[in-house]
């Protein structure tokens, strides 16, 4: 019996999808019913409907055995799980954006770093160990600030100096008159594995990661 | 007094806890289930201190771990609190027991090392574990993995719900060397190895040259073996192993193996040629232990033939350390 943690985000249709492709689906919709745990038909696994960020966690600690969820959010939880298969859909970049005409857009190239401020750059997002890392590999000295939501009105209101957050086409940050500086991370979504499950429960585990892995 | 201090020493530091009554009593009976097996295979207690020199740590911190916690003393001298057994007993067996071979020695105690926060991991962590300094041979490697399998037995965990995933560290720096990467690059591909990541490891590979060790390194992110089908994977690794190191890393594996297969106690052994993670002065064999009910492993060990050199008295040593955290939970020692 293994237990599959199901981010609730944009992806959790594709999700559903791909793991009913490769033979397992909840017997009940998860936007139907009020149970948190729901058994896939034949009762070969459970399923439970999580908050994208909290997906991760709950593999790591082995209450879910298997889980799908962004690497966005795999690397920022820091998390220690296996990442076997990137799931393909999902897909979009966290990229660093500041308001046109910075002098981040320019200085960025040249390895600067808003050094031309005069003090850290400040930089708003969800991801604070990601963007803190990103910075730390330049030596740039950074300020930043955790927001849970509406990143881009951090940078357009004086909050921060330039923001880090996923992008898909880039429209929201254009109609916010912001450019994107630089991608850090490509973004999409992983099948994780708790490390022990992967031990133990490999019987169980190996068919579903070759289906789950065959060619969509 | 001020408040804020008041309220923090209401409570254990963070990551550390107050064992209490039965919580006690459990831990020392799986202590006392454990010395019984160590004293029986003939392993003598050391006790090191809980304080060293801080650079008696400097290679114990574990893949993307944060190291010990550090002290300066009166006298401007670095110290850490205990953060590996290890290391410590490789320091006792390279002086004080210098050339006495072979030494067989155990310990208990906690250590304390920062972990990651959020992870569950506590930062003091009580183990319990084995070293075996002097012999070189695979026959020794396998008397290791073949005592910690009587470890999980003996603390009551069934043979069903256990497996020993065993791997060497050998073959990993022997493709390495042989696929001429650069320290970035492999650090880079053993943690896509340690992480089964295979999408990154195809990247990484792409940056080495076609042949038979980048080959070789693809192979390393696959699903483990049962040791039925070790036989196929090992062979197949050998056909594609590119350098003498890399071919003597597999066939010692492959001995070790064979040995311990017969006195493992039907617990599992699997193959996982990418079981790459593991202290940072392993040179060999590494195995991590699994057991039903923990999400993550409940001990581990591995050959570390040159970190007694480090102390001036350079000999082969291989060991193991159980997670008493993880294991009192499962255990019904007798």
């Amino acid at each position: 019996m293994i237990t599959v943690a199901l981010p609730k985000g944009r992806t959790l249709g594709a999700t559903l999808d791909r793991f009913a492709r490769a033979g397992l689906a909840p017997e009940e919709d998860f936007a139907q019913t009020r149970r948190l745990i729901v058994p896939a038909r034949g009762g070969a696994a459970s399923f439970v409907l999580l908050k994208d960020p909290d997906v991760p966690l709950y593999v790591e600690r082995g209450a879910a055995d298997v889980g799908v969820c962004g690497l966005d959010h795999v690397l920022e939880s820091g998390a220690d799980l296996l990442i076997p298969l990137d799931l393909g859909f999902g897909a979009c970049r966290l990229s660093l954006a500041a308001p046109q005409g910075s002098p981040l857009v320019q200085g960025w190239k040249n390895g600067e770093g808003g050094a031309e401020l005069g003090r850290s750059l400040r930089v708003a997002t969800k991801y604070p160990r990601l963007s803190a890392r990103a910075f730390a590999r330049r030596g740039v000295p950074v300020d930043v600030v955790r927001l849970s939501g509406s990143v881009e009105l951090a940078a357009v209101a004086g909050l921060a100096d330039a923001i880090v957050d996923l992008v898909e086409t880039g429209r929201t940050l254009e109609q916010n008159g912001l450019v994107v500086v630089d991608d850090l991370l490509q973004v999409s979504a992983r099948l994780v594995v708790n490390r022990a499950s992967y031990r133990l429960k490999l019987e169980e585990l190996l068919p579903v990661l070759e289906r789950l892995g065959g060619a969509p | 007094m001020d408040e804020s201090f008041q309220e923090a020493r209401k409570a254990p530091p963070e990551g550390t806890q107050d064992l209490l009554f039965e919580a006690a009593r459990r831990l020392r009976r799986c202590e006392a289930a454990l010395v019984r097996v160590f004293e029986a295979h003939g392993f003598a207690e050391v006790i090191p201190p809980a304080v060293e020199t801080a650079e008696v740590f400097a290679e114990a911190s574990a893949g993307g771990e944060a190291g010990a916690l550090r002290v300066v003393d009166r006298r401007g001298r670095l110290l850490a609190l205990r953060a590996d057994f290890t290391a410590q007993v490789a320091r006792i067996a390279a002086t004080r027991l210098a050339g006495m071979s072979p030494l067989r020695l155990y310990y208990r105690g906690s250590v304390v090392r920062e972990s990651a926060a959020e992870s569950g991991v506590p930062r003091e962590r009580l183990q319990a574990g084995c070293e075996l300094v002097g012999e070189g041979e695979p026959a020794a490697d396998a008397e290791m993995i073949a005592l910690a399998a009587a470890s999980l037995h003996a603390l009551g965990i069934p043979a069903g719900d256990a497996r020993i995933a065993v791997g060497t560290v050998g073959y990993f720096s022997a493709l390495i060397d042989a696929a001429g990467a650069s320290p970035r690059l492999a650090r880079a591909l053993s943690d896509a190895i340690d992480r089964k990541d295979l999408p990154s490891l195809t990247a990484l590979c792409s940056e080495l040259a076609p042949g038979k060790p980048r080959d070789a390194l693809l192979m390393l992110a696959q699903p483990p073996r049962p040791q039925t089908e070790a036989v196929t994977l090992l062979s197949r690794a050998l056909e594609l192993s590119p350098a003498p190191a890399a071919t003597a890393a597999l066939q010692r594996l492959a001995s070790a193996l064979q040995v311990a297969k017969a006195r493992s106690l039907g617990a599992e052994l699997e193959v996982d040629l990418g079981e790459v993670r593991g202290l940072g002065y392993y040179t060999g064999i590494v195995f991590n232990l699994y057991a039903a009910g923990s999400p993550r492993p409940v001990g581990g060990g591995g050959r570390y033939d040159t970190l007694l050199g480090r102390f001036g008295d350079p000999r082969p040593a291989v060991g193991f350390s159980l997670d008493l955290d993880a294991l009192v939970p499962l255990a019904r020692p007798a």
